[in-house]
């Protein structure tokens, strides 16, 4: 089923719309969780809270490239995830709890100013990768947004690990010149 | 101040293309990667944990195999069919070609318009050079400092400048040479040659401190025994050895070889501790004669 069809069912409130995304992106929202958590467990259970994000969001949101929306919502799920996981290993299960509570006396949960930040970051970021060659791009964007391993992209671009690696700190140093001509860091 | 984990949240706005072809790399939407998919994963968590040394390095040989088989490795290696001719430019010929065949290994590069010309200096010999060797021109005034695109026992003002020469390597004919070549010499389907020696095991790496794919072999040449009437001579069977290291980085197009009778050890020695710089120039194909040229055409 093509993704308009399925983003159809999530406005006609068809409980369809579930099966059919998990059917066609349960791998990819699988693989972004379990490469950000490594445990098959936390990974399932962030991938459900996708579908759970999906079906709230979706109306009124109406994502233009689907796969990459339900890769973005993964992401973030997993790493909220993530960091819990992190903060209870240093302070212990109320941890998480309180800065959920102190979180509520946040106008709007948001901080305007760091959201602009980060857009801007973000933009600086598309700019870089707009320059690269397409080769480049893909194994830049699959290990620091998809957290693939460096084993994983070698084997998928045919590169030498080695290779790889160089590829990736190459790509890094560049960045980090262009973040510094844009006076972001 | 930027910190990693801002610059890690992003990246989550980058634009939908490029999540989306990232993902084509990876695969994530294809059902028929779901096998290969887990095994790398697995193996990854195992070599986290390191309890499965063995198993990383069997699959890190299989990736290195893969790109060997796949030409992906920035050099590309073949052995030619025997029948196979190569036209190469020789203005001495009539023709001025020379069709040559019987190769016995054919290495070919990326396709690239122009190379950065670069120069290397050895940060280790197997043999001390003199502070300043006072051979014939152009090799007055060489030393430790010298850099260069070439360097072989001409660079030693050798025989002529003998008490600079090893002794103990006295009879063999090239210990250590080191020369430069161009990517950008070898397009429109060039290609470097080995004419006479055959390859053994030919060994892929990549070197991050050089920022190099290198590729290593061992290369034999057999002379039957013969007797040579007009010089009332008789010769025994031998064997010519050489090993060779090439070095090579695609984005600037460059290529050193390193090749010796001092054993492979002593040759990724001498390649690992060059010192490489750019020249400032640039090199196209129409700078150079000729299309192909002999890994072992220069040796011996």
């Amino acid at each position: 089923m093509d993704d308009e069809a399925i983003l159809n069912l999530y406005r006609q409130r068809q409980n369809s719309a579930l099966a059919e995304t998990e059917a066609k992106y349960g791998r990819l929202c699988f693989s972004v969780a379990d490469n950000i958590l490594q445990n098959r467990e936390d990974a399932e259970e962030c991938v459900n809270d996708t579908w759970l994000h999906a079906w709230n969001a979706i109306p009124p949101e109406h994502p233009s490239v689907f796969s990459a929306w339900l890769s973005r919502v993964t992401r973030n799920l997993a790493i909220s995830r993530l960091r819990e996981i992190r903060a209870l290993k240093r302070g212990g299960a109320e941890i998480p709890l309180v800065l959920e509570e102190l979180s509520e006396c946040i106008p709007g949960g948001v901080d305007p100013q760091k959201q602009a930040e980060l857009r801007e970051l973000s933009e600086a970021v598309n700019r870089f990768l707009a320059g690269l060659k397409p080769a480049e791009r893909d194994v830049f964007v699959a290990r620091y947004f998809y957290a693939a391993s460096h084993a994983e992209l070698s084997a998928r671009t045919g590169w030498t690990l080695g290779k790889t690696k160089t590829v990736l700190r190459r790509t890094r140093l560049k960045l980090q010149k262009s973040l510094k001509e844009e006076g972001l860091c | 101040m930027l910190n990693r984990d801002q610059l890690f949240d992003a990246m989550d706005g980058i634009r939908d293309e490029y999540l989306s072809s990232a993902v084509d790399l990876l695969g994530y939407a294809k059902e028929d990667n779901l096998m290969i998919l887990e095994q790398h994963k697995k193996a990854a968590r195992a070599r986290k944990a390191g309890r499965m040394i063995l198993i990383a390095a069997v699959i890190v040989c299989l990736f290195t195999v893969t790109a060997f088989a796949a030409g992906l490795f920035s050099i590309s290696t073949r052995v030619p069919d025997a029948k196979e001719t190569f036209q190469i430019h020789w203005d001495e010929s009539d023709s001025g070609y020379l069709e040559w065949s019987d190769a016995k290994l054919v290495l070919t590069f990326p396709e690239v318009t122009e190379s950065r010309e670069i120069e290397f200096r050895p940060g280790w010999l197997p043999f001390e050079l003199p502070e300043t060797l006072a051979g014939s021109s152009p090799w007055d005034g060489i030393t430790a400092e010298t850099w260069f695109r070439r360097f072989s026992s001409e660079s030693l003002s050798w025989p002529e400048n003998a008490d600079h020469y090893p002794s103990e390597y006295g009879d063999i004919m090239q210990p250590i040479m080191i020369e430069t070549y161009s990517m950008a010499q070898f397009s429109d389907g060039g290609a470097m040659l080995m004419l006479y020696q055959t390859p053994g095991e030919i060994t892929e790496e990549h070197w991050d401190k050089l920022d190099a794919d290198v590729l290593s072999f061992h290369g034999k040449q057999h002379f039957d025994e013969r007797d040579i009437p007009e010089l009332d001579m008789h010769l025994d069977a031998y064997d010519i050895d050489y090993d060779y290291v090439l070095l090579s980085n695609e984005e600037q197009g460059w290529v050193i070889e390193v090749c010796g009778q001092l054993g492979m050890d002593t040759a990724r020695k001498v390649a690992e501790n060059l010192e490489i710089r750019e020249t400032g120039s640039t090199l196209r194909q129409e700078d150079f004669q000729n299309k192909y040229l002999f890994i072992d055409g220069g040796v011996g």
